[in-house]
C-alpha cells in the first residue's frame, strides 16, 4: 500500500495518521484492516461525574419545582463536560474505528437531550453498537430514553398515537424518503405505543398504553410490537441499500457510485452486520481509487481532531473547546435537527471557510502564518513583539506541544511534509506557490499547510 | 502615533480628499437605482410568552390561568382588550403612529413543541411533518440573490433560514474581523496563485470559490460601510449591537436585502416575570433606537422588521411561576405605511384551547412570509414557500 493509500484508510477510519505510527503498522492491506477492527473490539463508555443526581428521585422533583429547575440548569452545564469528555476520547482513544463509527451513527440516529444522564447513556449506546448488529442497534435506539423524548415516543399511546418516531424510523433511520405510505406510518406508530422510560432512563413498556390490536404494515397483518415492525422493515432490501449509500457517502466519497453501493448492500443484507460491511468497504480495491482520495470535505470534528492529533494541544479552558466547535459549525450533542448535519458542502460558507483557514495559526501559532522570504516586512524582534501582542488578543488559551510534533515528524524531510499533511490533489497554482515558500522550520511550514483549502479535504 | 500608522491614515485621508465630485455624485445615483426593500428578521429564541407580551388585561380566563404570573400592574392599554407588557413602552409611539402591526395567533397545523423542531419549521417554512434542508430566505436568495452579502446574519453561525439549495448568506458577528482575516497576506497569495479552472466542479474548487467570495464580500462590506452614520445611542447589550450593525449597513446603502438578528433566553419554565421583563426591555429599547436611527437617515421607509418566536407558551402557568411550551403566538411587523396597523386580528379564545391547553392558531406563519415576499420584496412566493398561501393585507 502506498503512503497516500495508507493515510486514506486512516483518514476515513479515523482522523489521520502520524508518520511516527507508520513503522509499527503491518504492511499488507488485510493485516492493516484487521488491526483496525481488533483494536476497536474493546468498548470504553464515556463516564463523567454525575453525582449531582445521586439520591434524586422523581418524587423529590415533583415536590420541589425550584430544586428541579436548579437540577435542569446543572444538567445543562454538565452537557459541556460530556462534550469535552467526548472530544478527549476522540483524540486519545485507541479504538479508532469505533470512535469514528460512533460519530457517524450520532449523525444517523440523530438525537438531542438536555438531560445529561440520558445524553450520556445515548452516546454510549452508539458506542456499544457502532460495529455490531444493525438490527439490535435499531431496536435499542427505539427504546433509548433520549430518543423516546426527542421524537415523542413516550407520548405515543393507545388511542392517542404520536407518529413522530415511526415516521423518522423509516424516513431517516432505515429506508429513506418515499419508501412507505402514510398508512404504514400510522400502523407502525400503533406498534410502538406504550414505549416509555423510568427516571434513570431505563426502558419501560407500559402495557396498558400499548395498542394490542391488529396492525397492517407493508402488507402484513398481526398484533405487531415495535420490534416486529423493525424486523419487517429490515426484510426490505431497501434498508440495506439506504444504509450502504449513507456509509459510502461518509466513508468513501460524497458522490455516490451505484455499482459499489449495490455491492455493499448485497453484503449488508445477508446479516446486517456492520463490521462485515465496513470490512468489505476497506478491503475493496475501489476504496483506494484515486478519485476517492481527498474527495471529502472534513467535518469540523474531523478537521479539529485531525489537527490536534498532528500537533497535540492542551486546552487551558474547557469552554474554548465548545467555542471552537460552535464557530466551526458542529457542536457534539447539539445537532441542528433530527436530519442531522447536512455535511459535505453544507459545512462551508463564507464565514466558516475563513475560520477554518485561520484557526490553525490562531490555535497553534499565535495567529501568525509566515510568508516566503523577503515578503514579510517583520524583522525578528518586531515579529517577537507582534507575537506577544497577538497572544494577549487571542480568543483561546491553548498550549501547543510542538515538541511532540517534531518528534512525530522527525524522519520526514521538510520538502515532503505536504505529502503527509494533505490528502488528494493540490491546486497547481497553490503547489507552485508552496515551492516558493521559505521552508526554514517544519513548524512554520506545518502552519502554512494547515492554512490551505487543501487541508480541509480528506 | 507611529510613522507607519500616520502614513496609512494620511494616505487614506488624502485619497478621500481627492475623490472628484462627479464620482461622489455617481455613487449617489447608483445607490438610488438599487432602491429596493429590506427585510430585517428578529428571532426571539426560546419561545416568547406571547400572552404576557400582548396582555388580554380584561380577560377572566387569563387571570384564572395565571394566578401568580398574570401581569396586573402598568399594562399599557392599546385597545379595549389588549395591552403591552410594561417593558414594551418604547414601542408605544410606533403603535400610535401606525408603524406596528400585531398579528395574533400565528402558528401552523399540528404544532410541535420542541424548540429545535419548531424553529426549523419556522425557518424552513415547512409543515409540521416535513423536513426541509433549506430555509425560506435561502430559497429567496437562490432565486433572486447575486452575491452572498445580499443576506447577512449578525451571528457567527448561519441559520438554516439563510441557507438556500445553492446559495448561502453570510453570517458574521464582526464584519471587521472577517475582513481582517481575509486580508491575511498568506491568503491573498493563495488566491492570486490559484489557477485551475477545472477544479471548480469538485469540492476543492468549491472551497477556493467560497474563499474568493468571502474575500470579495468582506471587502465589499468593509469598504462600503460608513462607520459614522449612526448618531443614535443604542442600549448596551448584544442584541442592540446586532441592530446597530444592521442600521449601519442599511444606512450605508449596502446591497443587502435580508438581515437576520436574534435575541435568546425566552425559555421561561420558571421564574418567568423577571426574565421576560428584562428581555422584553432589551428588545423594545433596541428596536426603538434602531427605528429612530433609520428614520434619521431616511431609510425606515424601505425597511420592514419582522419579529417572531418559534412558539408561544402554555396559557396556564406552571408550579414554578413559569410557563411550558405552547403553540400559536403573536408576530410583530414594523414598518412605514402599513396597510393594517395596530391589531391585525383578535386574540384567539382563551376558553377554547387545543388538547394541550394551548391557543389555537388562526393565521399560518407561511402566509405572513408569502405576504412579505409578494407585497414587500415584490417577488413571487412560488418556489420559496412550498405550500400555496393566502396573501394577507398588512402591507
Amino acid at each position: 500500500m502506498t503512503q497516500q493509500e495508507l493515510q486514506h484508510l486512516y483518514w476515513r477510519a479515523s482522523f489521520g495518521l502520524n508518520p511516527a505510527e507508520n513503522k509499527s503498522l503491518p504492511k499488507n492491506k488485510k493485516q492493516l484492516v484487521d488491526a483496525l477492527f481488533i483494536n476497536s473490539y474493546p468498548i470504553s463508555p464515556i463516564k463523567i461525574d454525575l453525582s449531582f443526581m445521586d439520591g434524586v428521585s422523581l418524587k423529590t422533583l415533583k415536590n420541589n419545582p425550584k430544586f428541579a429547575q436548579e437540577l435542569r440548569v446543572k444538567s445543562r452545564k454538565k452537557l459541556a463536560d460530556l462534550n469535552y469528555a467526548w472530544i478527549l476520547q476522540l483524540i486519545e482513544s485507541k479504538q479508532l474505528l469505533r470512535e469514528k463509527m460512533t460519530l457517524f451513527w450520532a449523525n444517523h440516529f440523530v438525537c438531542k437531550d438536555n438531560h445529561v444522564v440520558f445524553a450520556q447513556k445515548y452516546v454510549n449506546t452508539l458506542r456499544v453498537h457502532a460495529l455490531g448488529d444493525f438490527r439490535t442497534f435499531v431496536k435499542t435506539i427505539s427504546k433509548e430514553a433520549a430518543m423516546l423524548k426527542y421524537l415523542n415516543g413516550k407520548q405515543n399511546r393507545k388511542n392517542q398515537p404520536n407518529e413522530n418516531f415511526a415516521r423518522e424510523l423509516m424516513e431517516l433511520f432505515t429506508l429513506g424518503e418515499g419508501q412507505y405510505s402514510e398508512q404504514d406510518i400510522k400502523e407502525s406508530a400503533r406498534a410502538f405505543t406504550g414505549y416509555n422510560h423510568d427516571f434513570d432512563g431505563n426502558f419501560r413498556f407500559r402495557i396498558k398504553q400499548h395498542d394490542h390490536g391488529i396492525k397492517t404494515f407493508f402488507g402484513k397483518s398481526g398484533n405487531f410490537t415495535g420490534d416486529d415492525i423493525i424486523d419487517i422493515i429490515l426484510e426490505n432490501k431497501q434498508c440495506a441499500s439506504y444504509i450502504s449509500d449513507k456509509i459510502y457517502r461518509y466513508f468513501v466519497n460524497p458522490k455516490p457510485n451505484k455499482k459499489h453501493i449495490d455491492a455493499m448492500a448485497e453484503v449488508f443484507y445477508k446479516d446486517y452486520n456492520i463490521e462485515n460491511l465496513m470490512r468489505f468497504v476497506f478491503m475493496s480495491d475501489w476504496f483506494y481509487d484515486e478519485i476517492n482520495i481527498g474527495a471529502k470535505i472534513k467535518s469540523p470534528i474531523e478537521y479539529l481532531i485531525g489537527m490536534v492529533k498532528t500537533v497535540p494541544v492542551e486546552f487551558e479552558r474547557e469552554k474554548d473547546i465548545l467555542k471552537i466547535q460552535r464557530i466551526l459549525g458542529q457542536t457534539l450533542l447539539d445537532p441542528p435537527n433530527v436530519a442531522g448535519w447536512k455535511g459535505d458542502k453544507g459545512w462551508i460558507d463564507a464565514n466558516t471557510i475563513m475560520v477554518r483557514l485561520k484557526l490553525p495559526s490562531v490555535m497553534l501559532n499565535n495567529a501568525m502564518i509566515s510568508l516566503k522570504n523577503g515578503e514579510t516586512d517583520l524583522k525578528d524582534d518586531l515579529k517577537k513583539a507582534y507575537l506577544k501582542k497577538n497572544k494577549s488578543n487571542l480568543p483561546f488559551r491553548i498550549k501547543a506541544n510542538w515538541n511532540r510534533f517534531s518528534e512525530n515528524y522527525k524522519l520526514i524531510d521538510i520538502d515532503n511534509l505536504q505529502d503527509y499533511m494533505l490528502q488528494g490533489r493540490t491546486n497547481i497554482g497553490t503547489a507552485d506557490y508552496l515551492k516558493t515558500l521559505n521552508k526554514s522550520s517544519k513548524q512554520e511550514y506545518c502552519i502554512q499547510l494547515m492554512s490551505l483549502p487543501e487541508y480541509q479535504m480528506c | 502615533m507611529d510613522r507607519r500608522k500616520f502614513i496609512k491614515n494620511s494616505a487614506l485621508a488624502s485619497s478621500l480628499f481627492f475623490v472628484p465630485n462627479f464620482i461622489k455624485a455617481f455613487e449617489a445615483v447608483a445607490t438610488e437605482q438599487l432602491g429596493y426593500k429590506r427585510l430585517v428578521i428578529v428571532q426571539l429564541a426560546g419561545g416568547n410568552d406571547g400572552l404576557n407580551t400582548i396582555i388580554p388585561y380584561n380577560n377572566d380566563f387569563y387571570f384564572k390561568a395565571r394566578p401568580q404570573l398574570a401581569i396586573t400592574k402598568n399594562v399599557i392599554k392599546l385597545s379595549d382588550d389588549l395591552g403591552f407588557h410594561p417593558s414594551l413602552s418604547p414601542l408605544r409611539p410606533l403603535f400610535d403612529k401606525g408603524e406596528l402591526s400585531i398579528i395574533n395567533n400565528v402558528g401552523y397545523p399540528n404544532p410541535v413543541r420542541s424548540h429545535f423542531r419548531s424553529m426549523d419549521i419556522w425557518q424552513t417554512a415547512s409543515g409540521a411533518d416535513e423536513y426541509l434542508q433549506s430555509g425560506w430566505l435561502g430559497r429567496f436568495l437562490d432565486q433572486h440573490g447575486k452575491k452572498p452579502y445580499n443576506a447577512l446574519e449578525m451571528d457567527e453561525q448561519l441559520s438554516l433560514a439563510m441557507k438556500g439549495e445553492h446559495f448561502n448568506g453570510i453570517a458574521t458577528y464582526d464584519y471587521k474581523m472577517l475582513y481582517k482575516t481575509t486580508k491575511d497576506p498568506y491568503f491573498k497569495n493563495i488566491i492570486n496563485h490559484y489557477n485551475d479552472t477545472h477544479l471548480s466542479e469538485h469540492n476543492l474548487g468549491y472551497l477556493y470559490q467560497t474563499m474568493i467570495e468571502a474575500k470579495s464580500s468582506a471587502k465589499y462590506i468593509y469598504e462600503n460601510t460608513k462607520v459614522a452614520t449612526s448618531q443614535e445611542s443604542y442600549p448596551n447589550n448584544g442584541f442592540a449591537k446586532q441592530l446597530k450593525n444592521v442600521a449601519q449597513f442599511i444606512n450605508s446603502g449596502l446591497d443587502t436585502k435580508v438581515f437576520y438578528t436574534s435575541l435568546s433566553g425566552f425559555d421561561t419554565h420558571a421564574g418567568q416575570n423577571n426574565k421576560q421583563t428584562k428581555l422584553l426591555s432589551q428588545y423594545a429599547e433596541s428596536v426603538f433606537a434602531f427605528v429612530k436611527d433609520l428614520k434619521q437617515n431616511d431609510t425606515f421607509k424601505d425597511t420592514l422588521i419582522l419579529t417572531f418566536s418559534e412558539f408561544g407558551r402554555r396559557v396556564k402557568q406552571n408550579a414554578a411561576n413559569g410557563t411550558d411550551h405552547g403553540s400559536a403566538n403573536n408576530v410583530f411587523v414594523i414598518g412605514k405605511d402599513l396597510k393594517q396597523a395596530g391589531f391585525y386580528n383578535n386574540l384567539a379564545s382563551l376558553s377554547d384551547l387545543d388538547n394541550n391547553g394551548d391557543l389555537k392558531y388562526s393565521v399560518d406563519f407561511r402566509s405572513v412570509y408569502a405576504t412579505i415576499l409578494s407585497n414587500w420584496m415584490n417577488v413571487s412566493a412560488k418556489g420559496i414557500i412550498p405550500t400555496e398561501q393566502k396573501t394577507m393585507n398588512f402591507i
